[in-house]
């Protein structure tokens, strides 16, 4: 199987500047064209054990193209484009790799209707799943990746797919978004694990992303059932905290971060509710990582 | 005349209920409900055949605490205006054909 890190950054610049980089992260083949250094070296860093797709066939089909002529040298952009279409204002060219994660998102967040998609990060560990639903600013990305910095595997970071059939959360391992002070707690939390260069100034603050461990990456065909709803929030100071939910109030809340929930009608009420079935749902306060990951060691040791 | 109530024409009260909660799929509406046990009963008895208001009261009144008996009319009315603005129930006069 050929990986982007068996390619060189002469092979990934030809393919993105060429037909494209035909990248599979989970479910999904994505076909990436750029003319971006930031994007190139940005995929090289954080999917290097991701495979390419030679087949020629992609879900989606992306397009980020750098600023040339004049614009070039004065503050250069990144314009993205998607199936020949430009549904984004450009963005500073140092963004580049952030606004590929993000479009990726858009992607599938827009048209991956097979699935029940839910904002919320998915972690695994001895079979089963925890999910994290949150809002941005909740700490969810920063717990999420503490998580796996301590051996839990990753299954999203973003966007949790439920499969609407048998309601397995499906893989979607890719970097972690981390924003803001985060992105120091982890460096310091996790110091031998690669962030890109992070992002300053973009809509959603200062903007870096975490790679992914290979061991997450290696089990991308391997679905997870879902053991616990947790929705945590970040608060300084605070003692961990974790307050079992009614889980048809839990249920509503799940279904609230989903972004087609609407769209999937009574198949995605009847594959939440299955989902939900024999679950545990939680709110979680904590302010130590250290705390919060013991908690959940715990739980994932005691679940039978 | 006494009023019967019946579920909405094309509800299929698809539901999941935990711990005396429970969700509801609104198949004309799309919504997501989320009810009492009380509405999920009254939901359910209906389901089985349309009734009326005494009816209702007649099939819970049993278990009820005799000092609440006298309010159970008021609180079963309650619950189904509740449940026909969200379209799950509706009713008809007595004798009637649509839509019950």
């Amino acid at each position: 199987m050929l990986t982007v890190g068996a390619l060189t950054r002469k092979e990934v610049g030809a393919r993105l500047g060429g037909a494209g980089l035909f990248l599979r992260t989970g479910p999904f083949v994505s076909c990436i064209r750029s003319n971006s250094a930031v994007v190139a070296d940005g995929l090289m860093q954080m999917y290097s054990a991701y495979p390419v797709d030679d087949t020629g066939y992609a879900d989606f089909h992306l397009h980020l193209r750098q600023s040339t002529g004049w614009r070039r040298w004065f503050r250069p952009q990144v314009h993205f484009y998607h199936d020949g279409e430009a549904p984004f204002e450009p963005m500073p060219a140092s963004h580049g790799f952030a606004m590929l994660e993000w479009m990726l998102n858009w992607c599938v967040s827009g048209s991956a209707h097979a699935y029940l998609i839910v904002h919320a990060a998915v972690v695994e560990k001895n079979g089963h799943a925890l999910m994290l639903p949150a809002p941005p600013g909740s700490g969810k990305s920063t717990l999420c990746a503490a998580l796996v910095s301590r051996g839990w595997r990753l299954l999203s970071d973003e966007l949790a797919l439920v499969g609407l059939d048998d309601q397995l959360v499906r893989p979607l391992a890719r970097p972690v978004s981390l924003k803001n002070a985060s992105i120091s707690v982890m460096k310091a939390y996790a110091p031998d694990a690669q962030f890109t260069r992070a992002a300053m100034d973009t809509t959603k603050g200062t903007v870096a992303h975490m790679k992914v461990p290979d061991a997450s990456v290696a089990r991308a065909a391997e679905p997870a059932r879902l053991a616990w709803v947790v929705f945590p929030r970040y608060q300084a100071g605070a003692a961990l905290s974790l307050t079992p939910i009614p889980q048809a109030r839990a249920f509503m809340r799940v279904a609230e971060n989903a972004f087609n929930y609407s769209l999937t009608g009574a198949r995605g009420f009847q594959a939440l509710g299955k989902m939900m079935d024999g679950g545990a749902s939680f709110d979680f306060t904590y302010s130590a990582l250290d705390e919060a990951i013991a908690l959940f060691d715990g739980m994932s040791e005691d679940r039978p | 005349m006494s009023r019967v109530w019946c579920i909405a024409p094309g509800q299929q009260l698809a539901m999941w209920g935990w711990d005396d909660e429970f969700v509801l799929y609104n198949d004309l509406s799309g919504d997501t409900h989320l009810l009492s046990g009380d509405s999920h009963a009254i939901l359910t008895r209906l389901q089985q055949a349309p009734a009326t208001l005494a009816g209702l009261v007649a099939a819970f009144s049993g278990g009820v605490d005799p000092d609440d008996a006298a309010e159970l009319p008021d609180t079963i009315t309650a619950l189904l205006l509740n449940l026909q603005n969200l379209f799950l129930v509706d009713s008809r006069t007595a004798g009637l054909a649509e839509p019950c």
